[in-house]
């Protein structure tokens, strides 16, 4: 209840200092800079999930742990749902900036085939009626899936070059300004602390309906 | 067959005429590709779904040992691939009048990244096998595992076509890599979904 | 010295409960019927303990001397006959036979392969395609494969269907065999197969137990 509270707190301080307390970076149109404090916490959280779920998978297939398996299935539709985020406000600011809503950039690129392979996970879970299949199946399905990251990032910034901005945007960027850089690690850090927030509540989901079955027999 | 329809219908509609000749090697390598990866889609989960049909999957299971039948599925698939490749490919060059400026490379981009269509899909194959609506899932399920290695297999047939930039054969390798990841991790994980 | 241990085993079927709390040990010369409704899960179970299925919970365990068996081993220790499974429809009996004993790793006896094809009465029919047979042949050759290999574990799921008066004899012969040296579990509503065993396992009656308890 508590980290509740603190969280909603939070993530309004930080709305309002995106908008409020830091200045729009210089080399972009208008105020478009500002999406720096939403769309990369966004990307990233989708990305830890991705990470929080083959792992997760990794100890399911290991341990036959129905929790684990329950993990992977709830930061797989986080991470979808972050990824969905990531993209429509990307492309909202590709078509501010770059002119487009979609140009083929290789994060773009990555991230479709991210959606992707999320779609598969979810495809193959609904196909498969035995449920201790199903869980083995998707474990093994995200561990695949994952093996060909390394693939893609060797392969893809050869194709095209990235219209993605680095040097006024990156926060590892000693160049970044102090009040943007304090606010970015704020929304990083709120959107982490949400994701956690709402990874645990369907978590919680997944086990009471898992025990409303469990109940059938009493 | 699939893909003999779709190699007609690609050249009949296209030509070897349409094409500006400098996009020639970039855009031949991709719907060469196109066309492989897809026929490959269409046929590759008949081993596996064939054996689920015919009901032998389950005394399959209860006899033999896990890996020599995901190798035995493995080996067919390569087969089957290989057949494909030696069909499609040179009709593909004699029809569009491909020029390719190293056939070595070109060919060593061919087998390696047919290694990986196989090494990648039969895992998949075997699982869909066991699902409902298997089609579609396969092909689902599948592409997003092929997309690195389709992506390589056309930059590098690109490269063999101009013949510029050869030397270590770059492509190649990244597939070769790709084979040895998915075989290996293959052979990890198959009995996990075998003895399910 | 084999048995066969089932400790509270239980199974989900997309979201609905087929069974819970199956305990039971058998010993070498016992045989278990389970019977129930269709769709109580008996082949479910079964296949359960055949390995082909998963628990949901509870364990099935198999020992030689007191010594567990490793799942990954357990197959080569069992034969299981069921509706679901078939033979290679493109091979002959024998071909297909010879198939079964290489992938088991057992090395391909001709001889041996006739004489257990002579006992379901098969003999003339031994170089036939398996297509071309009629459902009570193949019920009698998928017999003959899950015992080629003489398992101590025979799992028969409805072993009479399809057969005739002859074949159910055969069944019984292969029943009071298995019972020499070996356990035996049938699945059937059939009264003259549940009547080979010494003990009955009935699905339904227990899932209506459970729920009103």
């Amino acid at each position: 209840m508590i980290y509740k509270v603190f969280l909603t707190i939070w993530m309004a301080v930080i709305l309002v200092a995106a908008f409020l307390y830091t200045e729009a970076a210089t080399g972009f149109p208008g105020e478009t800079s500002r999406i720096l404090f939403f769309h990369v916490p966004q990307a990233w959280v989708a990305t830890l999930s991705f990470l929080l779920s083959m792992i997760a998978s990794c100890v399911y297939l290991a341990r036959r742990n129905v929790k684990a398996d329950d993990l992977a299935l709830s930061a797989a539709e986080l991470g979808f749902l972050f990824c969905v985020l990531a993209t429509v406000t990307g492309s909202i600011f590709a078509k501010a900036s770059w002119g487009s809503f979609w140009n083929w950039d290789p994060r773009e690129t990555s991230i479709v085939i991210l959606l992707m392979i999320y779609g598969a996970y979810f495809a193959l879970r609904s196909a498969v009626a035995d449920p201790e299949k199903k869980r083995v199946f998707a474990g093994v399905y995200a561990i695949l899936a994952f093996l060909t990251v390394p693939f893609l990032v060797f392969v893809i910034p050869r194709i095209t070059a990235s219209l993605h901005p680095e040097d006024t945007m990156n926060p590892a960027n000693p160049g970044m300004d102090p009040k943007t850089l304090k606010v970015f690690l704020g929304s990083l850090l709120a959107y982490t602390a949400l994701f956690v927030w709402m990874l645990r509540l369907r978590m919680r989901i997944l086990r009471i309906e898992g025990n409303r079955i469990e109940g059938f027999r009493d | 067959m699939f893909a003999v329809t779709t190699l007609i219908a690609v050249s009949f509609s296209i030509g070897s005429f349409r094409i500006a000749e400098a996009e020639k090697p970039f855009l031949y390598a991709v719907l060469l590709w196109i066309i492989l990866v897809f026929s490959a889609l269409s046929g590759l989960s008949r081993s596996f779904v064939k054996e689920e049909e015919a009901g032998t999957m389950d005394v399959l299971r209860l006899s033999a040992r896990p890996r020599a039948v995901f190798l035995g599925k493995l080996f067919f698939n390569l087969t089957l691939l290989g057949a494909l490749e030696l069909i499609i490919v040179p009709l593909f060059i004699l029809v569009m009048k491909y020029k390719i400026e190293f056939p070595g490379f070109f060919a060593a981009m061919l087998i390696s990244a047919g290694l990986g269509l196989g090494a990648g899909t039969t895992i998949v194959a075997a699982m869909i096998a066991q699902a409902s609506a298997r089609g579609a899932l396969f092909s689902a399920l599948s592409f997003p595992l092929l997309l690195p290695l389709m992506i390589t297999a056309i930059k590098g047939c690109e490269r063999a076509a101009v013949g510029i930039d050869t030397a270590g054969w770059p492509e190649v390798r990244i597939a070769i890599a790709y084979v040895v990841i998915m075989v290996v991790m293959s052979l990890f994980l198959f009995p996990l979904i075998w003895e399910e | 010295m084999y048995s066969l241990k089932l400790s509270k085993v239980r199974k989900y079927y997309s979201r609905t409960l087929l069974f819970d709390g199956i305990s039971f040990e058998l010993y070498p010369g016992e045989v278990l019927a389970i019977s129930g409704w269709n769709g109580s899960g008996k082949s479910t179970l079964l296949r359960i303990i055949a390995g082909l299925v998963q628990p949901s919970a509870g364990q099935v365990e198999m020992f030689f001397r007191d010594e567990p068996i490793q799942r990954e081993s357990r197959r080569r220790f069992l034969g299981m006959v069921a509706p679901a499974l078939s033979l290679y429809e493109e091979l002959t009996a024998l071909e297909n036979m010879e198939f079964f004993c290489r992938v088991r790793g057992v090395s391909y006896d001709r001889g041996n392969c006739l004489n257990i094809m002579g006992r379901v009465g098969l003999t003339e029919h031994a170089h036939k395609i398996c297509r071309n047979y009629s459902s009570g042949m193949k019920q009698r050759l998928k017999l003959v494969q899950a015992l080629l290999h003489k398992p101590p574990l025979l799992l028969l799921d409805e072993p009479g269907c399809n057969l005739d008066t002859k074949g159910m004899k055969i069944v019984e012969n292969i029943v009071s065999d298995q019972r020499q040296f070996g356990i035996t579990v049938i699945a059937s509503n059939e009264k003259r197969e549940v009547d080979y065993a010494n003990r009955v396992i009935n699905l339904s009656e227990r899932s209506h137990s459970n729920l009103a308890a």
